[in-house]
């Protein structure tokens, strides 16, 4: 198991009530509250709702699209993303494991674990940090999809993250429209539904895999975490503000290195830090771009340091350089 | 001087102490250190180094290179704004300051220069999409809270780019 600080598991509504009387005593403020109540809203409606539709996918002067379907069968999941333009890929998340199908190049790559029995809620902390660090706010009624949706928006207080607008249905909660937007209000990324029909009757057949056995000739990569707790030892010296460790621990990687690995969450997006002893064959140093998240690696000793997330560069950059043995 | 000028290149100055590290580059001195401590690394690293009259050669090639300053309305309609459509014609990496100097020479409106900006880093982002492994992609993926309330859409962001190796 990889070893992880739950400062809180998902709380029985008792104990959100009891967090929620403590937060009216102890909150700076009530928004404090109110974004991350907003947040479990559309949390759960991710999860419990039934929707197929075409999303949209721009990021950088790239636009894809794909088509997804979320199904909920008392009580387990199953979601199914196949993109329409360009190489063929499929990811399925089913019974807590997400696969993600490369049919050109016959890979495909196993997540055993998924974010949902991973990831703890939101901690006192980190509630606290969302309105320390953003302006939460709601903005105004927008059509998105065909629906009357209703907008959101976390804006950054520091330059060291992102702005994210979100458009809710109002009725189910789920999210329709992601928007992550930099200091210049420039998109970075967004994700949209360009149709989405929630609450529709999804059968099993359409969450099923295109190969629901793995052909002979395909290579099967996974990168599960370590089983063994073990204390990788290493830290960020400086984390940006708000930011508090979710995950230490080890991950094994498709030619079995064990790369250490720490998450760092501010509660709305996540800073992931890789450290592996540095290979000989050369590799990419500096900065990087994958749709929003932002990549920084570098030479730390005999130490490859990776440092990737939903933040700026100048984050990423930040933390890489503030990686150190405790 | 020698160890603010390593530091810098690390990345490890800001504020007022990067200030001087730069006023040192600007010297004839600074600027040798510079450039070997940038050979070494290169040579660690196995990147290989330039060949002797690589400037010169750059500064000919770069010189004889025409520059498109003006959008091109041939292209596809893009959705939304895209900084692209600044097409900055610049076709080596290194280029991207001199053309956003000439961008914002020529059209005085403030966001050109911060359009070509950015522009230029995504073009140069490109030609290495594989920069980071998607193992790497996937694992920050499982724990990122964009999962929790977007569900599997933002794994998009490990599967489009790259071929899965």
């Amino acid at each position: 198991m990889i070893a992880m600080r739950r400062p809180h598991p998902y709380l029985p509504w008792i104990g959100q009530a009891l967090l929620a009387a403590a937060w009216l005593v102890l909150a700076p403020t009530a928004s404090a509250d109110d974004a991350a109540a907003w947040l479990d809203r559309a949390a759960d409606a991710a999860q419990k709702q039934n929707y197929v539709g075409t999303i949209a996918y721009q990021h950088g002067g790239r636009f894809e699209t794909s088509r997804l379907v979320h199904l909920n069968d008392q009580g387990r999941e199953y979601e199914k993303l196949v993109n329409l333009d360009g190489p063929a890929r499929e990811v399925i998340r089913m019974n807590g494991e997400v696969r993600c199908y490369f049919p050109d190049t016959k890979i495909v790559r196993v997540e055993p674990r998924t974010f949902r029995n991973a990831f703890p809620s939101l901690s006192p902390q980190q509630q606290a940090a969302l309105t320390d660090f953003y302006t939460f706010r709601m903005a105004g009624r927008e059509r998105v999809a065909g629906i009357e949706t209703q907008a959101w928006v976390f804006e950054p207080k520091d330059g060291l993250r992102y702005g994210h607008k979100f458009w809710a249905d109002p009725s189910s909660g789920l999210l329709v429209k992601a928007r992550i937007f930099d200091e210049r209000n420039e998109t970075v990324e967004q994700f949209a539904f360009t149709e989405i029909a929630i609450g529709a009757k999804i059968d099993r057949e359409q969450v099923k895999p295109t190969w629901p056995v793995t052909p002979p000739d395909w290579k099967v990569r996974q990168s599960a975490p370590s089983e063994d707790a073990k204390d990788t030892g290493w830290t960020v010296m400086r984390p940006p503000p708000g930011f508090v460790k979710i995950v230490d621990g080890y991950r094994r990687l498709r030619d079995a290195r064990e790369v250490a690995h720490l998450v760092y969450s501010d509660g709305l997006v996540a800073v992931s830090v890789f450290i592996e002893p540095i290979a000989t064959a050369a590799h990419p140093f500096g900065v990087s771009r994958q749709g929003g998240i932002n990549v920084f690696v570098r030479q730390q000793d005999d130490n490859l340091v990776t440092v990737l997330g939903e933040v700026p560069i100048a984050t990423v950059r930040q933390i890489a350089h503030s990686v150190a043995r405790r | 001087m020698r160890e603010q000028i390593s530091r810098l290149m690390d990345g490890d100055l800001e504020g007022a102490e990067a200030e001087a590290a730069f006023r040192e580059l600007k010297q004839s001195e600074g600027f040798e250190h510079w450039t070997c401590y940038h050979i070494i690394g290169d040579c660690l690293r196995r990147t290989g180094a330039p060949t002797a009259g690589f400037s010169s050669r750059f500064a000919a090639r770069l010189a004889s290179e025409a520059t498109i300053l003006a959008p091109n309305t041939t292209q596809k309609p893009q959705p939304a704004r895209l900084p692209l459509a600044w097409a900055v014609a610049a076709t080596v990496a290194a280029v991207a300051v001199v053309s956003s100097v000439a961008v914002s020479m020529l059209d005085p409106q403030p966001t050109a220069l911060a359009k070509a900006r950015e522009a230029n880093v995504i073009r140069t982002a490109q030609p290495r999409p594989q920069a980071v492994s998607p193992d790497y992609l996937l694992a920050h993926q499982e724990y990122s809270p964009t999962t929790l309330i977007q569900g599997v859409g933002p794994y998009l962001r490990a599967v489009s780019a790259g071929d899965g190796r």
